[in-house]
């Protein structure tokens, strides 16, 4: 197949879920419909008496900010997932090993049992603290990695990342032991979920998300080259040392705004890329907006899965991911391999 | 005049990562090398050739001083000396696969500007003499973890010399490579090195192969130079044996021998 006809498929794929994730629930909101109320809302005219009322709350303020942040929050860690991979030259790396979620978790709890309230930042306080504190992990392991390791070599990274989340989550599980009245909520948070999202949410991870992506394609080639390793992208001209410090902190703050407004979902950031790499090969030109796109179209659909399968309860997104990725990835990185040319 | 020249050079080669102890693996080690120069670098195993092969491409820190084309290293930006050096180190491994059209690209990075990149008719062109010349035209389209050792040696050739510099520096180029493909290689290395203004600089443990190629040849042991001069006064028995600890021209000697005697015969 061609790579546009590829581009083609995945593109209408993940609009298509999309769409599912706006019209699937406990009512189901015919296609017609959502045009018209989507039409409606963008030029602010008023809806046509035809379309039943409760649609246009249920689709306008409830799923689509929803499914848009879901579709972000998805792209967002798909596109760090590529970095870290190819930055440290090992298929398992993903922020969440150098330590971004666990940072996060601590923030958040440290914020929730001491029960620290701003005015100023209002009900952003959780995400924030979640972000500073998971940024805040990650430029530790990379300070610390580097006063062990002047090079900054990645079996270094990589360990030192290992260490501090190990360190962190034991510190959060002192913390959620001693304030048991909050572990519901500090567990809950930690699942990781979209229930309750509003457009706020969906409207800054989509600004996050789109300069994100633009500002890494500005470095698609120096992730082909970084992905052969430092001394082969050194030898063809790439300041190494400055590139990757770049890029660890631009995929860290792309997790750290993913994992902020969500709580922690794992597998997307691991598997995805693989996926990608799969059907486009590993120019990263290519990698980085499909893994994007695919990432956010599989991210959505694992929140219409959440939120459906066992309706009306809801099961935590987190959990779906775990449960369809983690036996996915197994397939991709030990059955799919074999003779395979644009993976591993 | 000098394209090279380095002054009290000290290098380590530091692998804690991996738990080998950091160790100075270059001790002190002054030389020049003329433009148009091609030398090679002779020594046994742990003698600081590979270190020194990166010292003077900036590629480990190192005290003491090198000057490319005048200037001195730790100043030049990556992307500079990237135009004047091309480097192509020891294989290593391949984690994400690419195609060798791709790959052989990547060496016209210091080329390419703007957000995307794509390449020039130039490049194109670039490539494929590169690829022509290592001899991978047929395998462009195929994927690097589909390619046999050799033609993984080759590709990654092909892309140093995409990079046209007007020096190479070569560590071991030889390895891995069968019979046939190592005599195209030499030849293709030669005619490359013959050319005005055009710099060798590799590590050999092929000695035949290190004379063909050669101007001049540095021998060095246990982190230090032993020699550097003309062929005819480094290839002395006592000279080499001092540099490999076991007298090499002998072995040189005994190793052909059956082959000259079985051709004698034909």
């Amino acid at each position: 197949m061609k790579t546009t006809t590829k581009a083609g498929v995945v593109l209408a794929l993940s609009l298509g879920v999309l769409v599912a994730c706006m019209g699937i629930g406990s009512v189901n909101i015919p296609i017609p419909d959502m045009l018209t109320i989507i039409k409606a809302k963008i030029t602010a005219a008023t809806i046509p008496t035809n379309v039943t009322p409760s649609y246009v709350s249920i689709l306008w303020d409830i799923r689509m900010p929803r499914a848009i942040t879901a579709f972000m929050v998805g792209a967002l860690l798909s596109v760090s997932g590529v970095i870290m991979q190819s930055l440290l030259q090992n298929p398992l790396a993903s922020s969440y090993t150098l330590g971004v979620s666990s940072g996060a978790a601590l923030g958040v709890a440290l914020v929730v049992v001491l029960n620290i309230t701003i005015p100023v930042v209002g009900f952003f306080l959780l995400p924030l603290a979640g972000f500073i504190f998971g940024l805040g992990t990650v430029l530790l392991v990379i300070a610390v990695a580097r006063r062990l390791d002047t090079s900054l070599k990645n079996q270094t990274i990589i360990l030192m990342g290992m260490v501090f989340s190990l360190f962190v989550n034991a510190v959060l599980t002192m913390v959620s032991a001693m304030f048991s009245q909050h572990i519901q909520r500090l567990t809950l948070w930690q699942m990781g979920s979209f229930s309750g999202r509003r457009w706020t949410h969906a409207g800054l991870l989509a600004v996050v998300a789109l300069a994100g992506i633009v500002l890494v394609m500005g470095d698609h080639r120096e992730l082909d080259l970084m992905s052969f390793g430092e001394e082969q992208s050194m030898a063809v001209g790439v300041d190494t040392k400055q590139t990757k410090n770049r890029l660890l902190l631009l995929a860290s703050f792309l997790t750290g705004a993913a994992v902020c407004f969500t709580g922690i979902i794992g597998f997307v950031d691991l598997t995805i890329p693989h996926v990608t790499r799969r059907i486009f090969g590993s120019k990263h030109r290519l990698v980085l907006p499909m893994s994007a796109v695919l990432g956010g179209g599989f991210l959505a659909f694992a929140d219409l899965l959440s939120r459906t399968v066992l309706s009306p309860r809801e099961i935590p997104v987190g959990a779906v991911t775990a449960l369809v990725g983690a036996p996915f990835f197994l397939y991709l990185y030990f059955v799919g391999r074999k003779g395979d040319a644009s993976c591993g | 005049m000098w394209i090279i020249e380095c002054k009290n050079l000290h290098a380590a080669y530091d692998r804690r990562d991996l738990g080998i102890e950091e160790k100075e693996a270059v001790k002190g080690v002054s030389f020049t090398v003329e433009s148009g120069q091609n030398i090679c670098i002779l020594g046994s195993n742990g003698s600081g050739k590979t270190t020194l092969l990166r010292a003077i491409t900036g590629m480990v820190p190192y005290s003491g001083e090198v000057l490319l084309d005048g200037q001195p290293l730790q100043k030049l930006r990556r992307e500079k000396i990237a135009q004047k050096v091309a480097v192509m180190t020891q294989l290593s491994q391949v984690y994400f696969s690419y195609s060798v059209e791709e790959t052989v690209m990547m060496g016209r990075y210091i080329y390419q500007e703007g957000l995307l990149g794509r390449p020039t008719k130039e490049d194109c062109e670039v490539v494929a003499e590169s690829l022509e010349a290592v001899g991978l035209k047929d395998l462009a389209k195929r994927q690097l973890n589909t390619l046999s050792g050799g033609e993984l040696q080759r590709a990654f050739l092909a892309r140093t010399l995409a990079q046209q510099t007007p020096v190479l520096i070569l560590d071991e180029p030889t390895n891995h490579l069968d019979l046939k493909v190592q005599a195209e290689l030499s030849e293709y290395l030669r005619e490359w090195s013959q050319k005005p203004g055009h710099t060798l600089i590799g590590v050999f443990h092929d000695i035949p192969l290190a004379l063909a190629l050669a101007d001049e040849l540095i021998l060095m042991k246990q982190g230090q130079i032993l020699a550097k001069d003309g062929k005819e006064t480094i290839l002395q028995e006592d000279l080499l044996t001092q540099a490999y600890d076991f007298n090499v021209l002998n072995y040189i000697q005994t190793m052909t021998q059956p082959a000259e005697q079985f051709l004698k015969k034909q």
